[in-house]
């Protein structure tokens, strides 16, 4: 059971999270607010979110799995405007989720959580590395990278304290450092990793929406990025496994 | 061959999705270059071939499916066959046999001008030589997916390494990895993907076969999956004529096994066959790391050397760029 109301942009923000890397999942809810964590079909990249209660205007519900089609909830949320409220409405044993907004009355048939991949479980994973900065830095870091190359290392320098990204094409070749000017923090460990542009990317462009993003590395390790949505109600972490680099 | 285990497997094979099949798998590396031998072919039976008549069926097979396997989440890795055994030799001088009766077979069916028999008969005439072999192996060392080779039986080998837990099922069309001792199973990944079933085109799809399931249900033991193929026959034994897998099922279970050895075949000494589905020889050492492909040295080698279409080998490298060099996150959960 799951009857709640949430602002459209809200809603919108935790979709295009889910939808950066998958285009069905399990949302779990619970008593005090929703999860989900699902990974991309080629098992590369996992998605985590969690919404708090208090991110909704009004939430009840009872602890449940519902498949989302994420794509048609994607379809959906382009009909929404900008602050409109939106109620969510799935009674107890039912198979279709109502979606209400403005004049709108969706009735949304949902998937079977069974022929949904299963949660992956909680990864066992020590990251050393870490930078805070903001978003839009981030974003923009990444599209620079894309811009010559289909591949990026991130890292970081203890000894000259930065975080940096360095890519590069068959002919070009990029690097970027971000010092303590621009970075909210660091944990100073010698750590890189090699990492495919055309998940980042995906995850770039709803990271550049937030404020700022903790990005845990180590070496020929997975990437985690960590920040909130839906003003600190909500908690995404993202974690991308990494490339192999060429000798 | 194989072994002839198909009557009882039958109820016990699941259809499976690709996605459900993502991670490591160790291919029988003959069985699966035999399959493109076969199937990878132009209408007359005539294998792809370059200018000088170079047999290029199999790296063809190897490059498209390799790449599509990598496309799906699947890191293959390829297990060549050693030193066969010598109570092999009998069903080796078999098969040379059967080639050499299907290439005349072949020859003749092209001289009438009947292409459907030519084809059929042409498939069987599939000889996996040196050079299939030398050129597979180079071609897999570009593309960077690690191969080896087993002591002696591949299927053997491809066994213990899903045993080990360093990947996660076996691909070959034979059923001798069960016997061998392969957790899982996958068939039908190397071959043809349209297959005709009574005049129509059926989709040809992954198949798994879970061992510790299928003993499970037949109520038998590893040990008398293998008693019932010797009974049948394998590539190391001749079976007795009159017991199919159905009947010998029926007879280990009855604890019948040595009783109708010895009457169907007298003087027969099953343990050295017995004991190498046990035991047989397999290494540890080896090194399942994928490297980034040598785009270069494919193209090189199947464009320059074996008159590839550079437009079909650049299009599929393409994908293989991208998904081989990169990890997933299984390691991690």
């Amino acid at each position: 059971m799951l009857k709640a109301k949430i602002d459209a942009d809200v809603f919108k923000e935790s979709i295009d999270v889910i939808s950066a890397l998958v285009t069905e999942c399990r949302v779990h809810t619970e008593n005090d607010g929703i999860l989900t964590r699902a990974v991309d079909t080629a098992n590369v990249a996992m998605v985590a979110l969690g919404l708090d209660k208090s991110a909704f205007s009004s939430y009840e519900a009872s602890p449940d799995q519902i498949g989302l089609d994420i794509n048609k909830m994607k379809n959906i949320i382009g009909m929404m405007s900008k602050g409109e409220p939106l109620t969510l409405d799935l009674p107890e044993g039912e198979k279709k989720l109502k979606l209400s907004f403005g004049g709108y009355r969706y009735s949304i048939t949902l998937l079977d959580v069974n022929t949904i991949r299963k949660d992956p479980n909680p990864p066992n994973i020590e990251l050393p590395g870490k930078a805070v900065l903001s978003g839009e830095d981030l974003n923009s870091a990444i599209k620079a990278a894309a811009v010559i190359s289909d591949k990026v290392a991130l890292g970081i320098d203890p000894d000259t304290e930065i975080f940096y990204m360095e890519a590069e094409g068959d002919t070009d070749h990029i690097k970027l450092e971000i010092g303590s000017g621009d970075l909210r923090s660091l944990t100073p460990v010698k750590v890189r990793s090699l990492f495919s542009l055309d998940y980042l990317k995906d995850m770039g462009r709803v990271m550049g929406r937030a404020d700022e993003v903790e990005i845990q590395l180590g070496n020929d390790h997975p990437v985690k990025f960590a920040f909130d949505i839906a003003n600190g109600r909500g908690h995404v972490e993202y974690l991308l496994a990494p490339r192999i680099e060429a000798d | 061959m194989g072994v002839a285990l198909r009557p009882i497997l039958l109820d016990h094979k699941r259809e499976v999705e690709w996605q459900d099949i993502q991670g490591t798998a160790v291919i029988d590396a003959h069985n699966a270059l035999y399959q493109f031998l076969s199937i990878i072919r132009q209408p007359d039976g005539t294998p792809l071939m370059n200018r000088e008549g170079r047999t290029t069926s199999h790296l063809s097979g190897i490059l498209f499916r390799t790449v599509n396997f990598i496309d799906r989440g699947i890191r293959p890795a390829f297990v060549f066959d050693g030193a066969p055994p010598a109570f092999k030799q009998q069903t080796i001088e078999a098969r040379r046999d059967t080639r050499s009766r299907a290439d005349k077979a072949w020859q003749e069916a092209l001289q009438r001008g009947d292409l459907e028999e030519a084809y059929k008969q042409a498939r069987s005439a599939s000889k996996i030589d040196a050079f299939i072999i030398r050129t597979a192996q180079e071609m897999l060392d570009l593309m960077g997916v690690p191969w080896l080779q087993a002591p002696s039986e591949g299927e053997a080998q491809a066994a213990e390494m899903v045993r080990r837990g360093d990947a996660d099922y076996a691909v070959s069309q034979d059923y001798d990895s069960l016997l061998f001792g392969a957790p899982v199973l996958v068939r039908n990944l190397t071959v043809s993907r349209k297959r005709k079933f009574r005049s129509r085109t059926v989709t040809v799809r992954p198949e798994q076969i879970i061992l510790a399931d299928l003993l499970d249900s037949l109520g038998i033991t590893r040990e008398d999956l293998i008693g019932i193929a010797v009974l049948v026959g394998t590539d190391f034994n001749e079976g007795i004529h009159g017991i199919g897998a159905k009947k010998a099922l029926k007879l280990v279970k009855a604890g019948a096994f040595r009783a109708t050895l010895e009457e169907g075949l007298p003087g027969f000494d099953p343990e050295p066959v017995l004991d190498f589905f046990r035991h047989p020889p397999v290494t540890g050492d080896y090194d399942l790391t994928w490297r980034p492909p040598d785009t270069e040295g494919i193209k090189s080698m199947l464009c320059d050397r074996f008159d590839f279409s550079e437009e079909r080998v650049s299009a599929a490298l393409e994908k293989l760029e991208i998904k081989a060099g990169q990890k997933t996150l299984e390691q991690w959960f």
